[in-house]
C-alpha cells in the first residue's frame, strides 16, 4: 500500500550520494520505496495519492538547527503557530529552538509544554534545546538530566557564552554523561563589551565600537580544552571568523568530537554592509570583515563546518528602529535559508548534494535527529524545490511574521514548492 | 541492642564464640587504609568481630578487655564537626577502660587563630596516649602526627581518608555475608569528595572484592579507574548484578546548579530507591555512612528496609571495628 508517490523528481539524497530522476513511495509518514526513473504504471494506479515534482529536486527536509522562538514570552512579534508554517513554507521540516525565551527554557516542564503544543499545531517538527544554566546567567547548572528525559535534543546557554570555564567545564561533563551535545555561542563577553559591530577600519571609520573577531577563536580554543577533559560532544554555533574556522578544523584533525555550523549572513555579507548604519546588518556574531567570509566559504566547502542554521531571530520593528549602536541583533532567516546556500551552489562554491548536506544530514546527525536522507525506511520529511526559481527577497512577503532581514532586495534563485512532515503536505505554493 | 544480625552470619552468636589476638600494626599511627597489608587489615577485622559479638549480644565487656587501655588517656580532637565518630570512637575507648577526653576544636583555640601545629604542640604536652583526630584538609592528620608523641587515629581528613569507617563497614559486610572476596561492590554518589570512598576503595579491593563507582561525571575524581576500580554515571547499570550498594552522602552545597544541578534532580537520576534497586543482586545489601540525605542519595523505603539496609548495624559494629583499631595501637607502642 502506498499512501503517496512522489515521482517525476529530481532526488537529491546526501546519505547516498544520489542525484538522479526517480520517485518515492510514502507509507504512514515512512519513505517505504525509492527508486530512479519513472514508477511502474501499477505503482502510480495503485497508490492512494499522486504527486508529479515535474522534474524539481526532492531533497530529505531541512533540520535547521539554530531558530529563536519568541513564543514563550513575545508573542506578538511570532507565536509558534506563525513560526512552524514559516519553518515549513522554507522548506525546513525541523527546528531546534533555542533557550531563549520568557521564561527561559531551563525547566523539564516547560519542554514537555512546547512540544505537545507544537504536535496539535503541526507544520514543521520542533525540536529543543534546554538552556545550560538557570535562566541562562552562567553560573548554576540547569535540570540538565531531567530536560533530556524530557527530550532536550541537546543543551544551550542561548546567545550567551558560558564565560566561567568551571562551569562550562561542569556542564560539558554532564552533557557527555546524558549523551547529548552542547551548543556553544562563542563570544568572550569581556573582550566584545560594548561593542556595537565587527572591530576594524569599517568600525573605526563609522565611529562605533568594534568587536575584535578573536572574541569567537578565544572561546573555542577554551571549549576545546574542556572538551577533551569531559569527551562531551560540542558544537560551535554560527561561527563567522577564519579563527574560528582554523580551530575547529584543528580539532577535527586531531578526532575531537567537535562541529560547527554557520548562518547565510556570514557567507553573504560582509561588515561593509554597515557602512550605512542599517540596523538590518546588525547580527550577533557581527558582520565580519571579507576575509573571514571568504574562510568561512572555504569551511563549508571543506567540510570544517558541518551544518547551516537560519540563526532565526524574531527582532521587533521598533527595536531595529534605532541607532546602531542600541539596536537589537538579529534578523529573521526562516525564509532565505534554502535560497542562500543554493546562491553557494549557483557560484560554484558547493555541489547540490553537499548544500543537502548542510542544511538536513549534517545537523540532523550532530543532533541524533530522524530525517536528512531519502532512504527507504527513513522518515517522509520531503522538501520540493526547483533550484533555479528566481525571485528577490521581500520581507513584506515572507511567511514569518518576523520581517527583519539583512537580504531584502537581493534577488536570488532557489525556491520551495512544496514540503512534508512525516508524508503529510505542510506547505504548498501555489 | 536489638541483635539485627540475619541468619546464618558468620558469628555463632554465643558470647564469646569467637576469640582472636589483639590486632598488629607495624605503623605507629592509624592514619589510613592505603599500605596497609591484608594480615593487618584481617587483624582488625577479626579482632572487631570478637567485640561485635559482645555488642550485639549485650554489650557488657569485662576484665580483661574492658582493662584492655585502663591509665591510658584517649583524646578526641575534632576539628570538624561529628557526632556519630566521636561518640563512637568515645564509647569504643571506654570500653576499653581508657580515659576520654574530647576537644570540640571547632569551637576552641582554632577560632582564635591558633595554627594546628601550635594546638598540637599544646595538647602533646598534656601527654595523651591516642589521639583521634578529624580535619577538614586531606593530610592534616598525617602532619599533626609528624609532631605529636601520642600514636594518632585518622578520624577523617578531608576528601583523603576515613580508615575505621572503611575498617566498620568491611566488619559489618564480613558479619552479615561471611566474606569480601569475590563479591560486587558499588559505591554510589559523591567520590569526589569522599574520604569513605578512598579508603573503602582500597580496603575492599585490598580484600579482594569487585569495585564499581557510580556517580555523576562532575563528582567523578580524575584517572580514579587508576585504583583499579570500574567507573559508571548510570546508576542503574552500575548496580547492576552487585552484592552491596554502598551510598554516599552528598553535601548540599554541593546540589545548587554546582556540582549537580538540584536536589530533586540528583535524586532522580543517582537516588536509590525500590525500583532502581532491583537491578542489583536479589540479596543485595545497602550501606550508607551517615548521615543520610532522606530523598537525596536514598528513598525512606529502602534506607530503612529491614531485610536489606545495614545502616544501622554499620553504626553499631563501628563501635567494634574502633575498639580493635585503639587496642592495636595501644599495644603497638602508643603508650610510653
Amino acid at each position: 500500500m502506498t499512501d503517496l508517490l512522489l515521482h517525476n523528481a529530481r532526488l537529491l539524497d546526501p546519505a547516498q550520494a544520489r542525484d538522479e530522476t526517480g520517485f518515492v513511495r510514502i507509507t504512514d509518514g515512512t519513505i517505504t520505496g525509492v527508486d530512479a526513473g519513472a514508477p511502474p504504471s501499477e505503482l502510480l494506479t495503485a497508490a492512494a495519492q499522486t504527486y508529479d515534482c515535474g522534474g524539481a529536486c526532492l531533497a530529505p527536509g531541512l533540520i535547521d538547527m539554530r531558530v529563536q522562538s519568541a513564543d514563550p514570552g513575545a508573542e506578538h512579534l511570532e507565536d509558534l503557530a506563525t513560526l512552524l508554517r514559516a519553518a515549513a513554507s522554507g522548506g525546513i521540516t525541523s527546528i531546534v529552538t533555542l533557550p531563549d525565551a520568557n521564561p527561559v527554557i531551563d525547566d523539564a516542564s516547560m519542554i514537555d509544554s512546547l512540544t505537545l503544543r507544537a504536535n496539535r499545531i503541526g507544520g514543521a517538527r520542533l525540536f529543543l534545546y534546554g538552556a545550560a544554566t538557570r535562566r541562562l546567567k552562567g553560573k548554576a547548572m540547569a535540570e540538565l538530566g531531567l530536560m533530556a528525559d524530557a527530550g532536550a535534543v541537546g543543551f544551550s546557554n542561548g546567545t550567551r557564552t558560558i564565560m566561567d570555564s568551571l562551569v562550562m567545564r561542569r556542564v560539558l561533563a554532564y552533557c557527555g554523561m546524558l549523551d547529548r551535545p552542547f551548543i556553544q555561542h562563542c563570544e568572550d563577553h569581556h573582550l566584545t563589551a560594548g561593542g556595537e559591530m565587527n572591530e576594524g577600519e569599517t568600525s573605526t571609520r563609522l565611529g562605533l565600537i568594534g568587536a575584535p573577531a578573536e572574541a569567537e577563536a578565544i572561546i573555542i580554543d577554551r571549549d576545546l580544552h574542556l572538551v577533551r577533559l569531559s569527551g562531551a560532544r560540542y558544537h560551535a554555533a554560527h561561527i563567522s571568523t577564519r579563527a574560528a574556522a582554523q580551530s575547529i578544523r584543528r580539532a577535527k584533525d586531531e578526532g575531537l568530537p567537535v562541529t560547527a555550523d554557520t548562518a547565510p549572513p556570514y557567507f553573504m555579507l560582509n561588515e561593509l554592509s554597515a557602512s550605512t548604519y542599517d540596523t538590518a546588518f546588525k547580527l550577533a556574531p557581527p558582520l565580519r570583515s571579507e576575509d573571514d567570509r571568504q574562510a568561512i566559504i572555504e569551511a563549508l566547502a571543506d567540510g570544517t563546518i558541518d551544518a547551516i542554521a537560519s540563526d532565526h531571530i524574531p527582532v521587533d520593528g521598533d527595536a531595529k528602529a534605532q541607532p546602531f549602536g542600541p539596536a537589537q541583533p538579529g534578523a529573521s532567516g526562516l525564509d532565505t535559508l534554502l535560497a542562500m546556500t543554493l546562491s553557494l551552489v549557483h557560484r560554484d562554491h558547493l555541489s547540490l548534494l553537499r548544500a543537502m548536506e548542510l542544511l538536513s544530514l549534517a545537523p540532523g546527525s550532530i543532533l541524533d535527529l530522524a530525517g536528512g536522507t531519502l532512504g527507504e525506511g527513513a522518515v517522509a520529511d520531503l522538501v520540493l524545490f526547483d533550484p533555479q526559481a528566481s525571485w528577490v527577497v521581500r520581507a513584506a512577503d515572507f511567511a514569518s511574521s518576523s520581517r527583519v532581514t539583512p537580504f531584502e532586495g537581493l534577488p536570488v534563485q532557489g525556491r520551495v514548492t512544496a514540503s512534508w512532515v512525516g508524508g503529510v503536505p505542510v506547505f504548498q505554493r501555489d | 541492642m536489638t541483635d539485627t544480625r540475619a541468619p546464618g552470619h558468620a558469628a555463632s552468636g554465643a558470647m564469646p564464640a569467637t576469640t582472636a589476638p589483639p590486632a598488629q600494626l607495624s605503623s605507629r599511627h592509624f592514619l589510613g587504609i592505603e599500605g596497609l597489608n591484608p594480615l593487618e587489615i584481617n587483624g582488625l577485622l577479626d579482632r572487631g568481630n570478637v567485640f561485635a559479638d559482645i555488642i550485639q549480644n549485650n554489650g557488657l565487656f569485662e576484665p580483661p578487655l574492658s582493662d584492655m587501655l585502663r591509665g591510658l588517656t584517649v583524646l578526641n580532637l575534632f576539628f570538624e564537626n561529628s557526632t556519630r565518630t566521636r561518640v563512637s570512637f568515645e564509647l569504643a575507648a571506654k570500653n576499653l577502660g581508657a580515659s576520654v577526653l574530647n576537644i570540640n576544636v571547632a569551637g576552641s583555640s582554632v577560632k582564635k587563630g591558633e595554627t594546628l601545629l601550635d594546638t598540637a604542640t599544646t595538647l602533646n604536652a598534656m601527654h595523651p596516649h591516642i589521639l583521634v583526630v578529624r580535619h577538614n584538609c586531606s593530610g592534616a592528620v598525617q602532619l599533626l602526627s609528624q609532631h605529636v608523641d601520642a600514636a594518632v587515629i585518622n578520624g577523617g581528613d578531608g576528601r583523603h581518608e576515613h580508615p575505621t569507617q572503611a575498617l566498620l563497614d568491611a566488619l559489618t559486610i564480613k558479619r552479615r555475608v561471611g566474606r569480601i572476596e569475590g563479591l560486587k561492590i558499588a559505591i554510589c554518589g559523591d567520590i569526589a569528595n569522599s574520604r569513605v570512598a578512598r579508603s573503602n576503595i582500597h580496603l575492599l579491593s585490598t580484600l579482594g572484592a569487585e569495585i564499581r563507582l557510580v556517580c555523576p561525571a562532575t563528582l567523578l575524581p580524575v584517572a580514579v579507574d587508576s585504583m583499579g576500580v570500574e567507573i559508571f554515571t548510570d546508576l542503574e547499570e552500575g548496580i547492576e548484578g552487585v552484592d552491596i550498594v554502598m551510598m554516599l552522602r552528598l553535601q548540599t552545597e554541593r546540589m545548587e546548579g554546582t556540582e549537580t544541578p538540584s536536589q530533586r534532580e540528583y535524586f532522580n537520576l543517582f537516588g536509590l530507591d525500590r525500583n532502581k534497586l532491583m537491578r542489583a543482586a536479589p540479596q543485595a545489601l545497602i550501606m550508607h555512612p551517615g548521615p543520610m540525605n532522606r530523598g537525596v542519595e536514598i528513598d525512606s523505603a529502602t534506607a530503612d528496609d529491614v531485610e536489606k539496609s545495614l545502616i544501622r548495624t554499620q553504626v553499631e559494629i563501628g563501635v567494634a571495628a574502633r575498639m580493635a583499631c585503639l587496642e592495636a595501637l595501644a599495644g603497638g607502642g602508643g603508650a610510653p
